[in-house]
């Protein structure tokens, strides 16, 4: 059945290079989970709410460290030229969270004792 | 670049930032080698149809291919190939309903089922390297945003389709056409976004080895590759190999769309980053790149012995000429592996007769046969685009 228009496209365009030798069956996949494991850190609740329904978590935490400046322009971005729907009140507060994780991030690896 | 060795810094630092940066799908790690971090990733064997993947991004899916891939053959499997969306894909395609509408500037639109495009012309195969712009993009120093990939965003594939200038002749090129503009199913998710959509010029469209695919290593492309047809250009950056393809649409004048016009651009000169306002160009053809695929950084050879390294390179958008090891103030040719055609990756090999001691900072450095060299130096650039300076390594003699 499935070469059947192959086939008919064959007969419709004898004269061409080469009769089409190739079928096309229906494709689906199903990807993994995208589980939002953001670090607990004050704004979190923020970023799940304007952040992660398009993205993975993981693009804001593998960046290189940069400065506050830099995360407000990438936020901006998203909402400009993505046309994210960000709350805008909810900027300075995403924008903290990704500093503190950033800072968290590039802590000591051991806490000193307190 | 090290994946599978484990360093006690990246254990540590892994330990540091489990709470964190929590892998996603997480069970192994592999330290990319990021210059100042965040260097670890997870792996994972999970996606469809892909083997074992260092993840960069689950939605919409980045996967990156592990160095260690390449370290046989030219051809890189479909299970291991590397995996970038700007935007989410559809995770379901149709065949039979599947239309390739080809537009814009042509002298009667058409909309094409995929057995017109197979129809279309001569079934043609270019075995070739796809790699992403960013590649190596998170070993730029200083950093830069973005995707950062370690240098794991290409692969070379046999691509199976028909030429996209037999598809552009079901319609007919109008007159004063300038480029041709290609966009696929992966469409943003809010209104008003830009679609990613891309164009290549009208001299490149019309190339005999400029496909519209359908094959990817003899099998069918996967969803994840870009199913049921996408966009070939050989020498070309990855970007302009749009996937899932459904619109072809022929410009007259420049592109002016988000993804030619505002990203995917480089300098046209040298610049650090504190320059501002600086002319840009579409980023286009890609240079000629090595890499030492039989050691990583920081591994132990035998002093006293013969040692053989091995690795592939790449000519670009030029078939690869030459490939030289080089040291500090030393360099020994290479021996090329069979030539799989201009766009292949092309295994390199040499003996050096015996490990004296320590080989600090070693390369390979790639040239193809217009003259192109790959550099000593980084060429940065803000964002982190078509690096290609000599990738160094240093193995310790014991």
């Amino acid at each position: 059945m499935k070469r059947a228009p192959a086939l008919l496209a064959l007969l419709l365009l004898a004269g061409c290079d080469r009769a089409p030798q190739v079928t096309f069956a229906d494709a689906a996949i199903t990807l993994p989970d995208d589980p939002a494991q953001l670090p607990d850190l004050p704004g979190r609740e923020a970023v799940i709410a304007n952040c992660t329904a398009c993205h993975s978590p993981s693009m804001m935490l593998q960046q290189p460290e940069i400065p506050r400046k830099k995360w407000e322009s990438i936020v901006g971005k998203m909402a400009e030229v993505y046309m994210a729907p960000i709350d805008q009140a909810a900027v300075p507060e995403i924008v903290d969270y990704l500093m503190a994780a950033q800072a968290a991030r590039s802590a000591p690896d051991v806490a000193p004792a307190s | 670049m090290s994946e599978g060795r484990l360093t006690r810094r990246a254990l540590i630092a892994g330990v540091g930032t489990t709470a964190l940066a929590a892998p996603v799908l997480g069970q192994k790690l592999v330290d990319l080698g990021l210059p100042g971090g965040p260097s670890l990733r997870p792996t994972t064997p999970t996606f469809p149809g892909k083997g074992e993947m260092i993840v960069q991004r689950v939605n919409a899916p980045v996967l990156e291919t592990p160095m260690s891939v390449f370290r046989e053959g030219v051809i890189t499997p479909n299970d291991r190939f590397f995996v970038r969306w700007n935007w989410p894909m559809p995770t379901s395609v149709k065949a039979g309903e599947h239309r390739v509408a080809v537009g814009g500037a042509v002298k009667q639109a058409v909309s094409l089922t995929l057995d017109e495009i197979a129809a279309a012309g001569e079934h043609v195969s270019v075995v070739a390297i796809n790699q992403c712009a960013g590649n190596g993009r998170g070993l730029s120093q200083p950093r830069v945003t973005g995707t950062q990939w370690g240098n794991g965003a290409m692969g070379c594939a046999k691509w199976t389709g028909v030429r996209l200038k037999d598809v552009l002749a079901k319609a007919g090129v109008a007159a004063g056409a300038t480029r041709v503009r290609f966009a696929g199913l992966d469409v943003p998710l809010v209104d008003g976004a830009p679609q990613f959509i891309k164009s290549i010029p009208m001299n490149i469209a019309m190339r005999d080895d400029v496909l519209v695919a359908w094959g990817m290593n003899d099998e069918p492309l996967s969803i994840l590759h870009g199913f049921p047809l996408r966009i070939v250009v050989p020498g070309w950056f990855s970007t302009y190999w749009v996937k899932m393809l459904s619109t072809i649409e022929v410009l007259r004048g420049e592109d002016d769309s988000y993804y030619v016009a505002k990203t995917y651009r480089v300098p046209t000169g040298p610049v650090t980053p504190e320059d501002k306002d600086f002319p840009t160009v579409p980023i286009t053809t890609m240079p000629p790149r090595a890499f030492i695929t039989s050691h990583a950084d920081g591994g132990v050879v035998a002093k006293g012995k013969p040692l053989v390294l091995e690795g592939i390179a790449m000519g670009g958008d030029a078939a690869l000429e030459r490939v030289d090891l080089v040291g500090d103030g030393w360099e020994v040719p290479c021996t090329l592996g069979p030539d799989e055609g201009p766009y292949a990756f092309r295994r390199w090999s040499v003996t050096l007769p015996q490990v004296s001691g320590d080989l600090a900072d070693i390369g390979v450095r790639a040239k193809n046969v217009t003259g192109a060299v790959q550099p000593d130096q980084l060429a940065w650039n803000p964002s982190g685009y078509a690096r290609n300076v000599i990738e160094r390594i240093t193995l310790r003699a014991k």
